[in-house]
């Protein structure tokens, strides 16, 4: 319990400060708009339609996006050395690592939002299938993305390169959620059964839960000097 | 002459290394409550890095801390709770107003009666009508006193400052150490690490000169001349 | 010595390629570069779970010997997944026409190739050589876990979309000279890699020793 709260009050000091500040979130929210409209100029309505490749338009504009924002998760502390602060107080480590997944996921999230909108805008598409479902799959695939990008970002900003090494190291990693995310997605978009997308909300999910759990257990020899 | 308390940290031979160069270079030390360390030297000497060990921050490369007599690979996380860091960074989110930042530490730290001890403790150095505002707002004077408030607001037994004079105006270094002599009157085990040699030593029990990652020396105050900043240059200059 | 072992078992597989072997039926001449091709991307494979395996073990006991191993292998590795990836297209231009095909071995291999570089990145671009050696053993654990996942997602992707069958797989089926050859392959393969991890490994400990001596005097 005392844990959860330790959690909770790390992803809302982050949180927080990001309600202050909306730096991460309008550069995120940005890109997804502008990427949007960059599409509709990059796709030839003659040759294809949009609604065909939506799903993995809207994924890669995730990642994408999502990178903006995720290289930048241990930058706040670093400003006036409150991650010595955090590292020389008693919490546990892991704790410190989940904290920052629940608040970038949050964050996130909203992105995840305004794409699957601003997409949905300008491409005219609509979800046939359960919208829960959809709901399962994208969060379960954010979750992934997010443990595993978090726990890399803590290694990239203490690189020389920061964080243009991040897509290096986490693209190949995340192929299982590109593929089982965008093919669960198109399938709901045209409408398929819970069904035939039940395989994908399992393997995301695996996923999801064993990127978070390696992350945690992996963060202390990452974030410790 | 009275025992000395037993030490509530000690370092035995510690080392730092980084690479092939040693930062500390086996240093030892005991942290005894009622007593302030000075610790001086030149600029890379090795006194930040070893005051970031002694705070559990940075891993230690050999040699062994204890606290309570017990080494801290035996124990978990928790013994950090029992240390307050003053650094010259001001360890604070700027974003966040000055409560919110130590209720978010003050939770770090496991502490529940936040709403009672954040506003006597902003009242202990004189922020009370600050208390609401940004901390991006405050005069580097101001958030060094939030960063005191901020190391002390779980009691601990052992308060690490390192060079909390850095950047202070006349007033704000006048209030900083009104601030430490009511530490010093304390039953607090004090690491003060600081370039301010007259204040340093007027507030020091116990001078220790660190050069190149060594203790060149390590004595009681009333073992050093008055002059201490000649001492200290002759220190220094011999050690070279 | 396990080099010239492994360089003579090499220059064997060879000559088997190209003169012992009976072609393969469908694919003709050109198949005979599986017997190349696997091996190497076998070695690859296996380097990378030496990488992952000494990774783990210097995060858990800190001797810096463990991570020389790693590195050692990763290189290693890294050399064999660069000659599967760039004999891949090679093979595929002359059999079918194309040079790239998402076949799951070589994705796969592609894959893990990016991730010995970012295993390289990270170790040769921290401040504190101390974090490079964490983070590149992070790295490996990352991946060796993540592998089997991308190869479970990758193939089912694939058996999505049926493709022309690429490389007969490697079963019982295979006629036995052609198992034999195969054998041989990962056999020579796996010594020649033996041999450049110990050479490497060498060299590693040599330069320690050397660093360690160069490293000043601690005063007093």
């Amino acid at each position: 319990m005392v844990y959860l709260r330790l959690v909770w009050a790390l992803a809302a000091k982050d949180l927080r400060t990001e309600l202050r500040t909306k730096e991460r979130i309008s550069a995120m929210g940005a890109f997804a708009v502008l990427v949007g409209v960059l599409f509709n100029f990059a796709i030839d309505p003659t040759l294809v339609r949009a609604q065909d490749i939506a799903a993995g338009l809207i994924w890669m504009t995730i990642i994408f996006g999502g990178m903006l924002g995720m290289g930048r998760t241990f930058q706040l502390e670093e400003e006036d050395g409150a991650l010595t602060g955090i590292l020389q107080s008693p919490i546990p480590l892991d704790g410190l690592y989940l904290g920052k997944v629940l608040a970038n996921t949050v964050l996130l999230g909203l992105v995840v939002g305004l794409v699957f909108f601003v997409f949905g805008l300008f491409f005219r598409l609509q979800v046939e299938g359960n919208v829960w479902a959809l709901v399962g799959v994208v969060g379960l695939g954010l979750i992934g993305f997010v443990g595993v990008t978090t726990l890399f970002s803590a290694m990239a900003s203490r690189t020389t390169m920061g964080e243009s090494l991040l897509p290096v190291l986490v693209f190949p990693l995340l192929v299982p959620v590109i593929i089982y995310g965008v093919s669960g997605t198109a399938r709901l978009f045209v409408g398929r059964p819970i069904a035939e997308v039940s395989g994908n909300l399992r393997m995301l999910g695996a996923f999801a839960i064993a990127a978070t759990l390696v992350g945690a257990w992996l963060f202390r020899f990452v974030i410790e000097e | 002459m009275t025992t000395p308390a037993p030490a509530i940290l000690e370092g035995l031979e510690l080392v730092r290394q980084f690479g092939v160069q040693r930062a500390v270079d086996r240093v030892s030390l005991a942290l005894v409550p009622g007593r302030v360390l000075g610790i001086f030297g030149p600029n890379g000497a090795g006194k930040t890095t070893l005051l970031k060990m002694l705070a559990g921050g940075l891993r230690i490369t050999s040699g062994r801390l204890l606290v309570d007599g017990h080494p801290v690979e035996d124990l978990d996380r928790s013994w950090r709770r029992r240390i307050g860091v003053v650094s010259h960074q001001s360890f604070l989110y700027r974003h966040l107003t000055v409560t919110e930042n130590l209720h978010f530490f003050g939770r770090l730290y496991g502490l529940r009666d936040l709403a009672v001890r954040i506003p006597e403790r902003l009242d202990r150095v004189g922020l009370s009508d600050r208390a609401g505002e940004p901390v991006r707002s405050l005069s580097r004077g101001l958030r060094q006193r939030v960063a005191l408030a901020r190391a002390l607001l779980h009691d601990p037994d052992v308060v690490l400052l390192d060079e909390p004079f850095t950047g202070l105006d006349a007033h704000a270094a006048e209030v900083l150490r009104g601030q430490l002599k009511i530490l010093k009157d304390g039953s607090r085990a004090v690491v003060l690490v600081t370039h301010n040699l007259t204040d340093g030593f007027a507030l020091s029990d116990e001078v220790v000169i660190q050069v190149r990652g060594r203790f060149a020396v390590r004595v009681d105050r009333d073992q050093v001349p008055n002059d201490f900043a000649r001492y200290y240059r002759d220190v220094v200059e011999g050690a070279a | 010595m396990l080099g010239v072992l492994g360089i003579l078992g090499v220059l064997l597989v060879h000559w088997m390629v190209f003169f012992w072997v009976p072609t393969e039926a469908t694919m003709g001449v050109v198949q005979r570069i599986f017997y190349i091709h696997v091996p190497a991307a076998w070695v690859a494979f296996l380097a990378f779970g030496i990488v992952a395996l000494c990774g783990g073990m210097y995060l858990w006991l800190g001797d810096d010997r463990l991570d020389m191993a790693a590195e050692a292998a990763a290189e290693g590795g890294m050399v064999f997944a660069t000659i599967m990836i760039t004999s891949g297209p090679l093979w595929g231009k002359i059999a079918w026409g194309t040079y790239w095909t998402w076949e799951p071995r070589l994705t796969l291999t592609l894959l893990l190739w990016f991730i010995y570089l970012g295993y390289f990145l990270v170790r040769r671009s921290t401040s504190n050589p101390e974090q490079g050696k964490k983070f590149s053993a992070v790295v490996g654990i990352v991946g060796v876990l993540d592998i089997p996942l991308i190869h479970i997602s990758v193939s089912w992707l694939r058996s999505l979309h049926p493709q022309p069958v690429v490389i007969k797989p490697d079963g019982p089926s295979l006629d036995p000279a052609m198992l034999t050859t195969l054998m041989t392959g990962l056999l020579a393969f796996t010594i020649l890699f033996f041999g450049l991890f110990l050479a490497r490994y060498g060299v590693s400990q040599l330069r320690h020793a050397a660093e360690v001596r160069a490293a000043p005097a601690p005063v007093g």
